[in-house]
């Protein structure tokens, strides 16, 4: 039993659904479509009525906004944060809901419906997008001056440093796969074990390490653009 | 573990479409919404603590003008006060001088009248003397003998007096 949950969240081989463009899509993809429709809507809804005394759901974004904005703030600086914002925001919301929607029923169980993030294919995506954007600050910041990182303190080290950019995605993406498949994994086991109540606790603590693993993903990418910009590096 | 490069790049496709809906649609106006807000926040603050001042500075000219007519009257009244005594005074001391001339005349008078009385007085006093004299005598008294008895009858009389 135990082994066929196993299967059931990880066997996505022949999971392929149809294909858009050439390119196959399977059930992470369109459950990340369907979350990329829920915070469309939701944005738009925001978005649409901002008023200055705010509603439920303005504060809800305020605080979300605001709270970001601060916590990237603590780790980059004020303008750096705000520069950087969009795309640490997007990581944090994205993979949020991503790892949320693994606690919902039928999540690995539907055709279509499989949590994003536990499939290390869009989780390396995602630290791709990460180093890509480190490098790009980097220069940005700093010039071509930023490349000179790689030879330092003495150019034979330019391997090593070359690694250690390039373990910085990798660790990234296996931590939140890791976590998110882990999780998922033994919510299957328990489900299967006994189907009833007992995914409950597992589901609770699903929304505390959905939360926690977004936040660490994005917290290391606002720490890693803050080293490849800091100045005097 | 398995990664299939479709998922890979979908998984980034979808990244950046995510990013451009979030950054259009929530983070762009959300961000200038909050900033104008805290802008405005902030230009209410001190704008009502400029009112405030210009309260306070009016308040103050206020007690200072109302502490400056209260002096003031104060000063009006005292004038006034001062001025009524020193009415009194002149005209209490009109009076005493006008009394003062009014019981001089009197006395004046009295003493006048007395003196006419005397005068009076002595003359008749002096006629009578002559008659009785005579009588007495029984003849006229001459013009010496008059001038003698009279002087003699009033220096009896003056030590009378």
């Amino acid at each position: 039993m135990g082994r066929k949950g196993v299967q059931e969240v990880e066997g996505h081989t022949s999971d392929i659904l149809f294909k858009l463009f050439g390119l196959p899509v399977t059930s992470h993809v369109t459950t990340m479509w369907a979350i990329m429709a829920v915070l469309l809507v939701l944005c738009l809804i925001v978005s649409r009525s901002l008023q200055k005394v705010p509603g439920r759901l303005q504060s809800l974004a305020e605080f979300t906004v605001e709270g970001l904005l601060n916590f990237f703030g603590g780790i980059l600086g004020r303008e750096k944060a705000r520069r950087y914002f969009p795309f640490l925001a997007t990581f944090f919301l994205f993979i949020l809901f991503s790892n949320w929607s693994g606690i919902l029923p039928g999540a690995g169980h539907l055709k279509g419906f499989k949590p994003p993030t536990s499939t290390w294919s869009v989780t390396i995506g995602l630290a791709i997008v990460v180093f890509v954007l480190v490098q790009v600050a980097g220069i940005r910041e700093k010039g071509l001056g930023y490349l000179k990182h790689f030879i330092q303190p003495i150019p034979i080290l330019l391997p090593l440093n070359i690694i250690e950019e390039l373990v910085k995605p990798l660790s990234l993406s296996l931590r939140l796969y890791g976590n998110i498949f882990g999780e998922e994994t033994v919510a299957a086991v328990l489900l299967s074990l006994a189907p009833y109540f007992s995914p409950i606790p597992m589901q609770l603590l699903g929304l505390l390490f959905g939360f926690i693993q977004a936040l660490v993903f994005t917290t290391l990418a606002a720490i890693y653009i803050s080293i490849a910009t800091a100045e005097g590096h | 573990m398995e990664f299939t490069w479709y998922e890979f790049t979908w998984a980034i496709i979808n990244f950046l479409v995510i990013l451009a809906i979030l950054y259009k649609f929530f983070y762009n106006p959300v961000i200038k919404f909050l900033d104008n807000r805290s802008d405005e926040i902030r230009r209410n603050i001190s704008e009502a603590e400029q009112a405030r001042a210009e309260a306070e500075a009016v308040l103050e000219e206020y007690r200072n003008k109302l502490a400056g007519a209260k002096q003031e009257a104060q000063e009006i009244v005292a004038r006034a006060t001062r001025v009524g005594e020193e009415a009194r005074a002149a005209l209490l001391e009109q009076s005493r001088a006008e009394a003062a001339a009014l019981l001089e005349k009197a006395h004046q008078e009295i003493q006048r009248e007395r003196d006419d009385a005397l005068k009076t007085l002595r003359q008749e006093v002096a006629s009578l003397a002559v008659m009785a004299a005579e009588k007495i005598l029984g003849r006229t008294v001459t013009k010496e003998d008059h001038t003698k008895m009279v002087d003699q009858f009033l220096d009896e009389v003056g030590e009378v007096h």
